[in-house]
């Protein structure tokens, strides 16, 4: 702690917890780290790089969770609620973090801690409670098994019925290792792709509560809420805010399926049409009641839908999201909201992430309809596009890990590679490819090809300015604005804000935040200075595990089956030459691979090995 | 001017917790839900968000209650004022309080008590929703009576 400049207290404190010793210690950020790498996916990453080598067994307890706040989160500036989880991933065999939005990484800040690192591995199921300044593991025998909202219940219960208290966990599918298994924060918001949670299910860890009481301070208060005011007014009058808004995230379907980009029957075709019975006016219209809020987000994009199953059940739930609908939906040929919000429950209930789960669903689908598969290896189960029912069955044998489901819960790339069809699993790295295809809108190759944790749309979401400029089948540029996308997003995650807000909250603006509220000056190139500093740490943590161009793959439907038909038919993806314009522009060698001079001029030459 | 009171309407609250920032904030310079004398809390299961305010009570348990004559009225707004020099932390305001809106100061020997903040409350002023409004106590229930007759005053999200 500095009491000259009362640094610390700005940034806040980690607690390490090691499972195995079970002994709970806490260390303060230094000041230099947060110069460095901002926060949350920065300086997850740099602790990863730091304590996570290459040998380690993603599933083996040295894997490390390290859950990392940004220096937003907490604060009243719009959507400062996203805390990021960096991991060694088990589905990627990667580096890999995901981010969460709702209200747990707020809660550990007022707790007073802006990151945790969890080490090692219990002895037998344990969850964590972090009551302010008391970090107490407890045994968690009782909650074993039980599904994320009994987890929730439980737990309360257990714990004094405090409402306020925050939670995050894993279902049974962390506990079974499912290798999509996520971990869930308020039951319907996730540290979703990669496999967290069966690296939490792995170290025997089942929760953590967290309740905190304290105060996040900043620098200049005053300051802080004249932002907070002005960026609340640009949101709420952007129209791009007001449709998300209104539709939640599936105010994109319309428009990615007309522009014929949406993933469909597994990717063999990019136009789904039934696609307008899931648009997003649509979705309000047939199912949606409410709207929610993450922490301190005056956008509000949660949907609460409530619908009943096919056996008259009712379901009520926050979301689906756009995502969900796609992987789910579009990408099984299925287009009924009963069995969609069912498929979405079963994945939400037992933690695993929906994307990847339809990616394997539409996989088994194919391979189905092929004759690759058979009534013998579903269990009777008439696995075909179309079939809600049979989506939702899948789904629930994948939750309980039995039959094909056991199979597709290892992964989209192992289960296809298991049928004897890997050609079949449309993935990047082993992490199931987004909603978009790319054979529609070029940039997305770039995406989800140099992705360090394998096919995910997050990474650089180019798909919006180049749908709106016309540009979505070009090739020009796109390495420049795959760039330009990288550091926008990485800036965010490092923050702890939510991307969605970036309309209303440009780096500009968030350059300024930083400073007002750790007192660190910083301008907006010094933001996307640390930004391609994080990405090129991220790159030197992959290719020290031997990752290089060889691995900035896509399947090869992408890359030589031409769209059969609709707004995109014809189009496939020439991958090379957009390669080498984005790592040209990024300064990395034509083996993808950051230069000694690139690490050195971004202050981390330590890490050159070449 | 007539007296206002605080009125917080479920069905408009996405559960953001701006409220809770702005007061804490507005008060203290920190933000705090702790601190806050607003506070949101939502049930999963129902998928509700509810506002916990203080309704500023005509005759006033939480007054009543004090024994040490903490809590008296702001004679412009009429809002409770806790005197910070008399409150001991006892506590019974808190058990008084039939809305559950009082709480301690989480380091400090006093109760949190809403003051209205001199009459322009913040959590009014940057609630997104409008689902805090600050309205003259004789029109407090038009609101309420409003979702009641719509079937949503409770949420109504399982309702038929």
């Amino acid at each position: 702690m500095n009491e000259k400049t009362g640094t610390p207290e700005l940034f806040g404190a980690i607690a390490r917890v090691n499972l195995s010793s079970g002994l709970v210690s806490r260390e303060d950020l230094p000041e230099d780290a947060v110069r460095r790498f901002i926060g949350g996916r920065g300086m997850g990453a740099s602790y990863l790089y730091n304590e996570v080598g290459p040998d380690v067994d993603p599933l083996g307890p040295g894997n490390k969770l390290i859950f990392m706040n940004g220096p937003l989160v907490g604060t009243l500036l719009p959507a400062g609620n996203k805390v990021n989880l960096t991991f060694k991933s088990p589905l990627s065999m990667s580096y890999s973090y995901s981010l969460c939005g709702g209200h747990w990484g707020p809660e550990l800040r007022f707790a007073g801690y802006t990151g945790i690192i969890i080490e090692g591995k219990a002895e037998s199921p344990v969850y964590l409670w972090i009551d302010d300044d008391t970090i107490e593991l407890r045994p968690a025998a009782d909650l074993w098994g039980k599904t994320v909202p009994e987890t929730e219940r439980c737990l309360r219960d257990e714990l004094g019925g405090d409402e306020l208290m925050q939670i995050a966990c894993v279902g049974p599918a962390g506990e079974k290792l499912n290798k999509m298994a996520c971990i869930t924060a308020g039951w319907y918001r996730e540290f979703g792709r990669g496999g967290c949670g069966a690296v939490m299910g792995s170290k025997n860890l089942k929760a953590i509560a967290v309740r905190g009481t304290g105060a996040v301070r900043f620098h200049d208060p005053a300051g802080v809420m004249a932002l907070s005011e002005s960026i609340t007014a640009a949101l709420r009058a952007h129209p791009k805010i007001i449709d998300r808004r209104n539709f939640g995230t599936p105010e994109l379907l319309k428009t990615i399926n007309d522009n014929g980009l949406l993933c469909t029957r597994n990717f063999s075709e990019t136009f789904f049409e039934e696609g307008h019975r899931l648009e997003g006016p649509r979705m309000r219209e047939d199912i949606v009641v409410g709207d929610a809020s993450c922490f301190a987000c005056p956008v509000g994009c949660g949907k609460r839908s409530y619908v009943k199953a096919a056996d008259g059940t009712p379901m009520l739930l926050e979301g689906p999201e756009f995502e969900t609908i796609s992987l789910l939906g579009s990408n099984c040929g299925v287009s009924d909201w009963a069995s969609l919000v069912e498929a979405t429950l079963v994945c939400d209930e037992h933690g695993f992430d929906t994307m990847n789960a339809g990616g394997c669903v539409s996989l088994a689908m194919e391979c189905f309809e092929k004759g690759i598969i058979t009534l013998e290896d579903t269990g009777g189960i008439e696995l075909r596009f179309g079939n809600g029912a049979a989506l939702v069955a899948v789904l629930r044998l994948m939750a309980e890990r039995k039959g094909i489901g056991d199979i597709l819960a290892e992964g989209i790339k192992a289960a296809s590679e298991r049928f004897g069809a890997p050609e079949l699993g449309m993935h990047s790295k082993g992490q199931a490819l987004s909603a978009y295809d790319p054979r529609g809108c070029k940039g997305m190759a770039l995406t989800y090809a140099t992705s360090p944790k394998g096919a995910h749309h997050m990474i650089a979401t180019t798909m919006g300015p180049e749908i709106a400029g016309g540009t979505r089948l070009s090739y020009e540029n796109k390495g420049a604005l795959q760039k330009e996308n990288q550091l926008s997003m990485c800036a965010v995650d490092s923050l702890g804000i939510c991307s969605t807000v970036r309309g209303g909250f440009g780096m500009g603006d968030q350059a300024k935040a930083f400073s007002l509220t750790t007192g660190i000056a910083l301008d907006i190139d010094g933001l996307k200075l640390a930004a391609e500093r994080i990405i090129n740490l991220e790159r030197m943590y992959n290719a020290r595990l031997g990752f290089s161009r060889k691995d900035d793959t896509l399947p090869a439907r992408i890359l030589s089956e031409p769209v059969p038909s609709g707004p995109s038919a014809g189009e496939t993806v020439d991958l090379g030459p957009m390669l080498d314009e984005f790592y040209g522009v990024m300064g990395w060698g034509a083996d993808g691979l950051p230069t000694r001079e690139k690490l050195e001029e971004l202050g981390i030459g330590e890490l050159a090995t070449g | 001017m007539k007296e206002k009171v605080l009125v917080f309407e479920t069905m408009k609250c996405t559960g953001c917790r701006i409220c809770e920032q702005w007061c804490s904030l507005g008060h203290f310079g920190a933000a705090a839900p702790s601190l806050s004398r607003i506070t949101i809390i939502r049930d999963h299961a129902t998928q509700i968000d509810n506002g916990i305010i203080c309704h500023q009570c005509i005759d006033a348990p939480c007054v009543t209650s004090c024994r040490f004559g903490a809590l008296g009225r702001d004679e412009a707004t009429g809002a409770i004022i806790v005197d910070l020099d008399k409150c001991n932390g006892c506590r019974r305001c808190i058990r008084a309080c039939p809305h559950g809106a009082i709480r301690m100061h989480p380091d400090e020997k006093y109760v949190l008590i809403c003051d209205l903040c001199g009459g322009d409350p913040a959590c009014v002023r940057h609630c997104p929703e409008q689902a805090v409004q600050y309205l003259e106590r004789g029109k407090a229930e038009r609101p309420y009576r409003s979702a009641l007759v719509r079937g949503r005053a409770k949420g109504g999200a399982c309702d038929e």
